[in-house]
Order: C-alpha cells, then structure tokens, then sequence
C-alpha cells in the first residue's frame, strides 16, 4: 500500500513537471513575448530594450532553468501591467473562486448524487423520469446560456436574486448552480450507471437470498461498491469546475480567477495568466492524487495489494 | 420415494413462463428431511429457474403462473415479499455457481457471515462474530480468527464456497437449494464441497436440491434425481435405479455421453443428436421426441405422463417397456 502511495506521488510530480514544461513552450512558441507586451506602434529600441530587461534575449534553456528556479521559490514573476507579484494578485482572486466552486460542488453532488441513485433504484417511477428530465437538461444547455437564462429569469423578471457581483450569500446562488448544473449531470449519470451496474452483480442476488430487502442491500453494499467510479469523476469534476469558472464568472462578474484570467489575457498580462493556468493544472493534479488515497480507504484491494 | 419420511420441501406443478411460453412445465418432486434431491439437465432446461423459484427470486421477466411450492406446512408461493424475506436465508437458502462473486468484496467475510445471522437474530455484534466463527470451524476453514478479518479477494474459490456455506446455513434453514455449487471450482476442491455438504445434511438433517449438469456431481451427492428437458420432468427416481436402469431414453444417452475410464483414448465423445428445442418449437407431444431414437407418432402428438415404474421410479414416456425390455437383454 505504502508502494502505492509513493508511485501516485512520483507520478504526480513527474505530471507537475510536464505542466511546467508545457506551459513554458508554449509562452515560448508564440513567439517573442515581448511583443506581445508592447503598444502597436512602440519603436524597435524601446522592444529591445524591454526585451533585454525581461531577459527574453537570453538562450531559451537559460530562461528555462531560471523559470524553474524562481518557481522553486515560488516567484513566478512580476505581472507587467499591475507591477506587483503575479502570484499575489492571483491568490488575492482565489478565495472567491474556491467559495464559488464550493458552492457549484455542493449543487453538483448534493443533487447528482442522490438524483443518481434514485435513478437506478427507483426505474419506471415518475420521479426518476422527472429526475432524468433534469439531468438531460442540465448536461445539454450550454453554461453561459443557463447562466443567462437564470440571470433573466431570478435577476431581471422576479427580482430574488442579485444579477452580479461577490457580497451576500444569496448572490452565490445562481452562480453556483450555473457553474454546477454540468457536473451535477455527470454525477448524475455516473452514480446511476455505476449503481445499476452493481445491481447486476451476484452478490446482490445472494444478499436477496439470506433475507435481505432490496434497500438494505443497496445501503449496506451497493453504494460502497459504485462509490469508487464516482470518486474518479468527481477528482475531474473539481478541475473542470475551475476551468468552467471562466465563463461563469465573467457573465455573474464574479471577481475570481476565472474573471482574472479574462482580464489578464485582455491586457497581454501573460503572467497572471502563467499562474492561473499552472494553478489550475496543480489542482486537476492534486485532486486525482487525493482520489487515489481515497481508494486506498474504500477498496481494501487497493490497500492491502498494491 | 414412498420409502423416505414425510417430505419437507414439496413441489407441486410448477409452471413457469416467460413471455407465454412455458418454460418450467408442471414439475413436481418432494424432498425429505437430510436427503438430498438433484436436478439434473442442460443449460436452459428450466432447472435453474425452479430453483430460483423455490427462494422466490425470479428474474422479472419471469413468472410462475401455476403450481405451488411448500416448505413443510407452510406454503412458500403464497407468501408476500415481505413475508418471503422473513423465510430467505431462515427456512431456505441458496448457494451459487460463482462464489466469489456472491461475495460483497468491501466487506469482511465475518462481517458478511456476521450479518447473515443478524439479518434473522436479534443478537450483539459480537455474539454474531462468535457464531460465525463457529460456523468457519463447521464447514472446515483452517484458522477461522484470522479468516474473519479477510476480504473475499484473499480467498480462493473454493474457500469462498465454504464462506457461502457458511453464510447459507449460519441460521440453520431446513433447505439448502445449491445451484451449481461446484462449476467454477477445481475438481479436488469440487470434491471437498460435495463431501461437506454431505457431512452437514446429516448432521443437521437439512434437506438440499442440488442443481446440477454434472452426472459426477449427482452420484457423488445424490440420493434421488430428477432429469429435466426442456421445463419437464423427464425421469425421476432414487440415484441407484436411475443410473443402472435409466427408463427414459434421454437419461440412457444423457448416461452414456459421460466420458469414462474404459473409453479407449482420444475416442470421441458420444453426443445426443440435436438440440434442445427452444419454447417456440415446442410440439404437442413429447419434447425429447425429435431426438429420441425411439420416437414413434404418437411421442409427437400427445404428451407422455410420467408412468410409475415402481420404487419411486417414474418416467415420462411412451416406451418405458421397451427400456425395461432393453436392460433385461443387456442383463
């Protein structure tokens, strides 16, 4: 098990270590950044010489390496526009987009995941129907058009909710449930597949046959066994939530990363936007490192094999 | 059978269907108290599905449209779900062909076992562990302590039956019904499984319906057989007469098609012509007659009864006579 540990972390370091890389060529490929930092009209002089102060004239390997090692001290560079830390403006941004993802995982698992199961246990029933409804609904309309349909709907015509902006809790609301209503299809979807799959297998069958009911058995066993696909979507559910957060926020004019990122790509600040893009890459990193620990807890295979 | 005591399981003109064919045809069979009952056919003659019947767990396309089945006084096929779930697992249990599979693979096989008597029992956790500790002794796990805190996946096939057994009997049911008990396992370990189920039918006095394909299996196990083709009863009788002097020529050439040590070697395999008809092509008569090598018109058009041919042993055809005939010239 101990060997399993350290293989996911090994393996997760050496998927950081690309991302580093990637993004370092592709800032790179694009040709020279400096280019992209000055006015249409600026003077071959004033790009040379902002060019030779970002130190973009030196070999590309030389800047590989001192881009590794200032992220080794977590100095990722000064953003152009702002003239303050990179790092530090997108840290100041986080807190909002992690309290807005929060909420859009709460939306995503607290209804996907019992809208699943009720899916798969209760088939041919009306409100798996109504359920399936919500689901197909939820997986098909694309993110900025239920975010503006709620916006019209909650904000405009009945005036319960805060159309924009970060202050109170219930402006959180339709932000959350646009940015979730995708992955809650997903759990959705998952869950009720992995569950109709496990009531397929023998021992459901045997459990049926010592006495147990159907609903005894779907909450003793089945839900432990279908929990273990559902625990991998969600580690790429928390990624894509952050990805997704782009377009929520700027439609809700959220003030997170994702707005940031908007912002930052308008005015060429490609640091800010190096953070955010290494950020989010650390996070689908992370959370599928959490996942594997967590199948250690759940699947004793795991635990007591590898 | 007039020989054996009352019987405890009895099974009266089952009729099963599936989509309006009959696919269990009016079986009937009893079984006494520490006996052991085997149903024997190919794959899709209908025998897996009265055994489902019996713990009443039909698939849901199937549906038992007549006949009753008791357990005792009480009439299992009367009951309610809710009542059934009462007597599944108490009354009458079940093992089945792929024991690892029956097992929860998250949980350990003590807490499985442990909770198989909890299920009917009112008892702590703890005296649950301690009975089903007891009940790994019983059906001969070496090291029983260390087992209960194992998962299905560190156990072999064979174990995990014995772990099934255990569970199938922990409340100590009147019936155990096996559905291909020993298929998926090796044949030594096939013939551990056989002699502890022997052992615990006569120590418990538990009446068991093994199902099975294996002719090995049934004399091995068996004390009456009943040959199934096509959702009837073919033949049915005590084990001996069956296999000396089978009366239906389908347990003749089911007999004859088992390999044996005496065939000279790589000789092929005897085989019975044809297939079993699906329900579609089922006739009016007798539903072997198109691969009966006795089969005359009137096999075709009406339906043999099953004859008494004395000693419990009954058989469904037109030529019992002539198979009598046929035993007393080989005689």
């Amino acid at each position: 098990m101990l060997n399993y540990a350290v293989q996911r972390l090994i393996q997760a370091i050496v998927a950081i270590f690309g991302v580093l890389t990637i993004v370092f060529v592709v800032m790179h490929l694009s040709g020279d950044p400096t280019l992209l930092l000055v006015p249409q009209d600026a003077s071959a002089e004033m790009i040379a010489q902002l060019r030779h102060q970002l130190g973009f004239d030196r070999p590309i390997h030389i800047q590989y390496l001192d881009y590794l090692y200032g992220l080794t001290r977590l100095d990722f560079g000064i953003s152009v526009v702002q003239r303050v830390p990179a790092l530090d403006i997108v840290a100041s941004r986080l807190p909002y987009t992690i309290q807005l993802a929060a909420g859009a995982l709460l939306v995503a698992i607290g209804i996907g995941i019992p809208a699943g199961i009720i899916m798969a246990t209760l088939r041919d029933t009306a409100i798996a129907r109504i359920l399936a409804a919500i689901v197909v609904t939820g997986q098909s309309v694309p993110t900025f058009l239920s975010a503006i349909l709620l916006i019209f709907i909650f904000g405009v015509t009945l005036r319960w909710l805060p159309t924009s902006g970060a202050g109170e809790l219930s402006a959180m609301i339709m932000p959350s449930i646009a940015l979730g209503a995708l992955s809650m299809s997903t759990f959705a979807r998952m869950t009720r597949i992995a569950i109709i799959d496990e009531l397929g297998k023998d021992y459901v069958r045997a459990g049926r046959a010592r006495g147990l009911s159907l609903r005894e058995i779907v909450f003793r066993h089945v839900l432990r066994n279908a929990s273990i696909p559902v625990i991998t979507i969600a580690a790429l559910e928390i990624g894509n939530l952050l990805a997704g957060a782009v377009i929520i926020e700027t439609v809700f004019a959220w003030p997170g990363i994702g707005q940031l990122a908007i912002q930052s790509i308008q005015s060429r600040d490609f640091l800010v936007v190096q953070v955010i893009v290494l950020l989010i890459s650390f996070v689908y990193v992370l959370t599928s490192v959490a996942a594997d620990l967590v199948y250690v807890v759940v699947d004793p295979r795991i635990r007591l094999v590898r | 059978m007039e020989t054996h005591p009352r019987p405890l399981l009895s099974v009266d003109d089952l009729t099963i269907e599936i989509g309006g064919a009959n696919v269990v045809d009016g079986i009937s069979f009893t079984v006494a108290p520490g006996k052991v009952m085997a149903l024997v056919g190919e794959s899709g003659c209908g025998k897996s599905l009265t055994s489902y019947a019996m713990l009443g767990l039909l698939p849901p396309a199937a549906r038992r449209s007549g006949g009753t089945i008791h357990l005792g006084d009480q009439e299992l096929t009367a009951l309610s779900e809710r009542a059934f779930r009462k007597a599944r697992g108490k009354d009458i249990s079940i093992i089945f062909q792929e024991p690892s599979a029956s097992l929860d693979p998250l949980t350990t096989v003590g807490a499985q076992i442990a909770a198989a008597y909890r299920t009917h029992h009112k008892v702590s956790r703890a005296e649950a562990y301690a009975k089903a500790r007891q009940m790994l002794e019983d059906v001969g796990i070496p090291d029983p302590d260390r087992r209960l805190h194992q998962y299905p996946f560190e156990l072999s096939g064979g174990m995990c039956q014995r772990i099934m057994i255990s569970i199938a009997l922990i409340c100590s049911p009147r019936v155990l019904v096996a559905d291909e008990p020993t298929t998926a396992l090796d044949v030594t370990i096939q013939a551990q499984i056989l002699d502890l189920m022997k052992k615990l039918v006569t120590e418990r006095d538990t009446a068991i319906v093994i199902i099975t394909h294996d002719m090995g299996v049934v004399a091995d196990i068996a004390d009456d057989v009943a040959v199934m083709y096509a959702g009837r009863i073919a033949e049915i009788a005590p084990v001996h007469a069956l296999f000396e002097k089978p009366r239906h020529p389908y347990t003749a050439l089911l007999l004859a098609s088992v390999p044996k040590l005496s065939d000279a070697p790589k000789a092929d395999l005897a085989t019975i012509e044809g297939r079993v008809p699906t329900p579609n092509e089922f006739n009016a008569g007798c539903r072997f007659a198109d691969r009966c090598p006795l089969a005359t018109e009137r096999c075709r058009a009406e339906q043999p009864p099953l004859f008494d041919c004395g000693g419990g042993h009954r058989s469904a055809c037109w030529h019992i006579d002539r198979m009598a005939e046929i035993h007393g010239r080989a005689a």
